[in-house]
């Protein structure tokens, strides 16, 4: 299939497709108007973004300092989250005037909705934590219209976007020269480096002493999200993808080498190394948390026990001199005994599966892993140092040298913590591989045989028992590593890190990514656990908003961030799935079951 | 356990009897909620704990913010008034709950629902601990009822205090009258029939929708209820008493036959029974009667899943 448009003209009313919904009558008189709208809704993004936001200057002077309205004070020299509006702004009002683009609409529509978030966070902002609407109305009698205006802006770029009939997304079937594709890869990937680098790090370290580091990164984050649905909507994406693809090999290569190349970017201090190898611990569990809830379909609320089990086990072999077991065994050692150990807990708390199934399945789990937690409470046998949590784990080391320094390359000086983040990285890929070799394995197609129809899967010959029970020992073994290493980077493995909402946390990184697959696992780990260093301010309303966003993300994004292609029968609706892929046209009017 | 006399051992367990038939009857009312929702929409309503712990605060609130000292130290005013009170509050969660949650998932896959019942626990019990003034520490709750105990005079006395019968009178007479209004009424057929088929109940003229809401609304009711009974009993509630409480009350509704109201109660008894009986006798004491309320939960689903009272033909996937 090549990129078809189909430009759709006010003058040709009847290819205009009839709206449904809510807003139908909204949108049909729209509709004729729809280029226009789009123009004039990133028009008034670019105005807003010039406009001024706050009668106080954001991200300069003590906060909240209501110093100037800085009104056209620099008209080209908007930084942050304006600079982001009038890139988003001018973007709409390009593709809306070239009509030659294919699924053009969609393309603006996720500009527009990048504009609509990004204004309502950074307006919501300054309205509640910049002191009420004093931060927009000052005493003097001006007003910053800014925030208003490109909210304005944005709803009218979405509103004629999703007038004009959304397209389907385009296919682009260019094949380049090898080394073209290879050198294109490279640069993209080293944009997605700095992307990440710039994302981790802005806004900086939140606190009380930055109580900008949250709305900076969430409004980063949305404008991000509305280039990378525009992205996507233009068909950009899966041609990357696909070339990606062709050349799996080399992609891989590429991007262990960039991750490994992070200390290099902005993000390269002690902080930020932490921050990264807390991610990475949590996308690794996450990763193996996919395989029992993405692939076999097997929902487990009690995942990060197997965690939990795995850093006891390390603790308790790291000589640390809380540790019931005196020994001090090489880490490799110490991670292969952590991971069995998990292991074997997984596939007793999987065991129930033979006769469990469905929901009735995620309670055990949970009972499971309620279990752990008071164990871990009561200091069971002594293993886990109850209340006191069992400090002091010594640092991996080999001889004199310890994980935990920095270290010095030639005259380059890297933080200390590096080393901790190359092994998680080594360790997240090691897992990432086990996963992707597992999800296109006989075992793999076995699980999603079984996700989709257990009875059906067992009429096809699958032994269900075994294999059930084999995805929550893998899984748990997974998790028992990353907690071999979580061990020793903090230090100090404690009953609480491993509660229910731990398991809630990282159940939903799975599903907020897109369930069984690895880029929406890794992606979901890193925004749930960025997050809340970045809203340390707001650390009050965090699990407010984390479970709005579980009940929201369900209602409207059930298959996450990055929806796996081949998952359809446990999420969504299979009417809606075939209505988008249609595309444009007369809406099937969906009849009550 | 120290070498005792017969007489003082018999009342030590007679006493914990005692301490585990009100717990039971509070699980018991919590886990008609669990129940009657299961019954009807096959949904675990994980958020039905914290309707529970919303309920126990509503009534509260009530008590603190809005009677009269006069009135609200008045157990005979003040005890009617807050049972009302908590019912009222949780039951509008609950019905806001299932609107604006489970209603827009009814026909996804069923694993949606389930995560969303998730997110709306985690967002209730947040939401509390941040807007209710104080809420990030236990707060104490006044005994609404007669203070002072029974006391039986075996061994060294077994004493059963009189917000406990009231606790346990309470919930057997609400359990009693939700079993003849499903029995009997027009709307407890309609109920009946709609968890037996929605779509035929439809073609009978009746509407699910509304069906649903009246269980959640009736559900909600109770455990609020049973909210501000375990504050009157307790004399402290906090934000945590939803999910344990909760989790319990699934336990029992599992074990009396998800989907039956007498099994919820009898479920609800055995495992106040069993939380008691176990932080007396069993190793570790009360730092693992929790442990063992969870163990019996993994056996009950393992190998009797349709509980003691439940139909063993259903068929849960």
């Amino acid at each position: 299939m090549t990129a078809t448009a189909t430009p759709r003209t006010p003058a040709t009313p009847a290819a205009m497709p009839r709206h449904t919904g809510r807003f139908a009558g909204l949108l049909d008189v729209a509709a004729p108007r729809s280029t226009v709208l789009m123009i004039v809704g990133g028009v008034l993004t670019l105005v807003g973004a010039y406009l001024p936001w706050a009668t106080f200057v954001l991200n300069e002077g003590p906060y909240p300092e209501k110093a100037t309205l800085n009104f056209f004070v620099a008209p080209f020299g908007v930084t942050g989250f304006r600079l982001h509006l009038v890139i988003l702004g001018l973007a709409a009002i390009v593709v809306a005037a070239l009509r030659r683009i294919p699924a053009r609409h969609r393309i603006v529509r996720g500009l527009g909705i990048g504009v609509t978030v990004v204004a309502l966070i950074n307006g919501l902002w300054i309205t509640v934590e910049g002191g009420g609407l004093g931060a927009i109305t000052a005493s003097e009698g001006s007003i910053a219209f800014g925030s208003i205006v490109a909210l304005v802006g944005g709803l009218v770029t979405v509103l004629g976007a999703s007038a004009g009939g959304l397209e389907r997304k385009p296919v682009w079937t260019w094949k380049l020269p090898w080394w073209v594709e290879w050198v294109l890869l490279v640069v993209l990937f080293v944009i997605v480096l700095l992307l990440v680098a710039a994302v981790l790090t802005s806004g900086g370290q939140g606190g009380v002493v930055n109580p900008y580091a949250g709305v900076v990164f969430l409004s980063l984050l949305a404008a991000l999200g509305g280039a990378f649905a525009a992205l996507n909507a233009s068909g950009l994406l899966t041609w990357v993808s696909v070339v990606s693809e062709r050349h799996r090999t080399f992609s891989v290569i590429v991007l262990l080498i960039v991750a490994l190349l992070l200390p290099l970017t902005s993000a390269g201090t002690e902080y930020w190394m932490t921050v990264a190898s807390n991610i990475g611990v949590y996308a690794a569990t996450a990763i193996g948390l996919n395989i029992v809830v993405g692939l076999a379909g097997l929902l487990d609320l009690g995942y990060v026990a197997f965690l939990g089990i795995g850093a006891f086990v390390a603790a308790n072999l790291s000589g640390a001199a809380a540790s019931q077991i005196g020994i001090h065994l090489p880490f490799v050692l110490v991670m292969i005994i952590s991971s069995v150990v998990a292991g074997m807990f997984g596939a007793i708390v999987g065991s129930p599966t033979l006769r469990v199934r469905g929901d009735y399945l995620a309670i055990v789990t949970l009972a499971f892993g309620e279990i752990f937690v008071r164990s871990a409470q009561n200091n069971i046998g002594g293993l886990t140092g109850g209340a006191n949590a069992i400090p002091n784990i010594p640092a991996v080391g080999v001889g004199d040298f310890k994980f935990s320094d920095s270290i010095m390359i030639g005259s380059l000086r890297l933080p200390s913590g590096v080393l901790y983040y190359f092994l998680i990285v080594l360790l997240v890929a090691g897992v990432m591989l086990v996963f992707a070799h597992l999800k296109y394995s006989r075992l793999g197609r076995a699980w999603i045989a079984i996700r989709e129809d257990e009875d059906a899967a067992r009429a096809m010959g699958i032994r269900t028992g075994p294999i059930k029970i084999l995805a929550f020992l893998i899984g748990a073994m997974l998790a028992g590593l990353a907690g071999a290493f979580f061990a020793h980077k903090t230090a100090v493995v404690a009953y609480d890190s491993f509660r229910f909402l731990e398991s809630v946390t990282l159940l939903a990184a799975v599903i907020l990514g897109g369930m069984g697959t690895i880029p929406g696992a890794v992606l979901g780990a890193s925004i749930l656990f960025v997050l809340p260093e970045k809203l340390r301010e707001f650390s009050d309303y965090r699990l407010l908003l984390f479970g709005l966003a579980l009940v929201l993300i369900m209602r409207f994004r059930p298959q996450g961030i990055v929806p796996d292609r081949h998952r359809k029968a446990e999420l969504t609706d299979p009417d809606v799935e075939d209505v988008a892929k249609e595309g444009p046209g007369p809406l099937p009017t969906r009849v009550e079951p | 356990m120290h070498a005792v006399e017969e007489t003082p051992r018999l009342s030590t367990f007679l006493s914990q009897i005692a301490n585990g038939l009100v717990l039971g009857s509070l699980i018991a009312l919590i886990a008609l909620g669990y129940t009657m929702v299961y019954g009807i929409i096959t949904l675990i309503n994980f958020a039905h704990g914290e309707i529970f712990m919303v309920g126990a605060y509503g009534g509260l609130a009530t008590l603190t913010y809005i009677l009269p000292t006069a009135i609200a130290t008045t157990w005979y005013f003040a005890l009617p008034i807050a049972l009302v009170a908590g019912a009222l509050v949780a039951m509008l969660i609950a019905v806001a709950m299932e609107r604006f949650a489970y209603r827009p998932l009814r026909n996804a896959p069923r694993l949606a629902p389930l995560i969303t019942a998730l997110g709306v626990s985690v967002a209730l019990q947040e939401a509390m601990r941040v807007f209710y003034p104080g809420a990030t520490a236990a707060l104490p709750f006044p005994n609404l009822f007669v203070e002072g105990a029974v006391v039986i005079p075996i061994g060294d006395g077994v004493v059963i205090r009189y917000v406990g019968i009231l606790l346990v009178v309470m919930s057997l007479v609400l359990a009693f009258g939700l079993e003849r209004f499903i029995e009997r009424t027009r709307l407890g057929r309609a109920m009946r029939a709609t968890s037996q088929d929605r779509d035929v109940a439809r073609l009978m003229g009746i509407d699910p929708d509304r069906v649903i809401v009246l269980t959640f609304a009736i559900g909600g009711a109770l455990a609020g209820v049973a909210g501000v009974l375990y504050g009157s009993y307790l004399n402290n509630i906090n934000i945590d008493m939803g999910f344990q409480n909760g989790i319990f009350a699934f336990t029992a509704a599992v074990l009396g036959g998800i989907g039956n109201i007498r099994g919820a109660v009898v479920g609800g008894l055995m495992i106040g029974l069993v939380k008691a009986l176990a932080g007396q006798y069993m190793p570790g004491g009360t730092a693992y009667d929790y442990v063992w309320i969870f163990v019996v939960l993994i056996a009950v689903l393992v190998f009797r899943p349709q509980g003691f009272f439940g139909e063993s033909e259903r068929v849960r996937a």
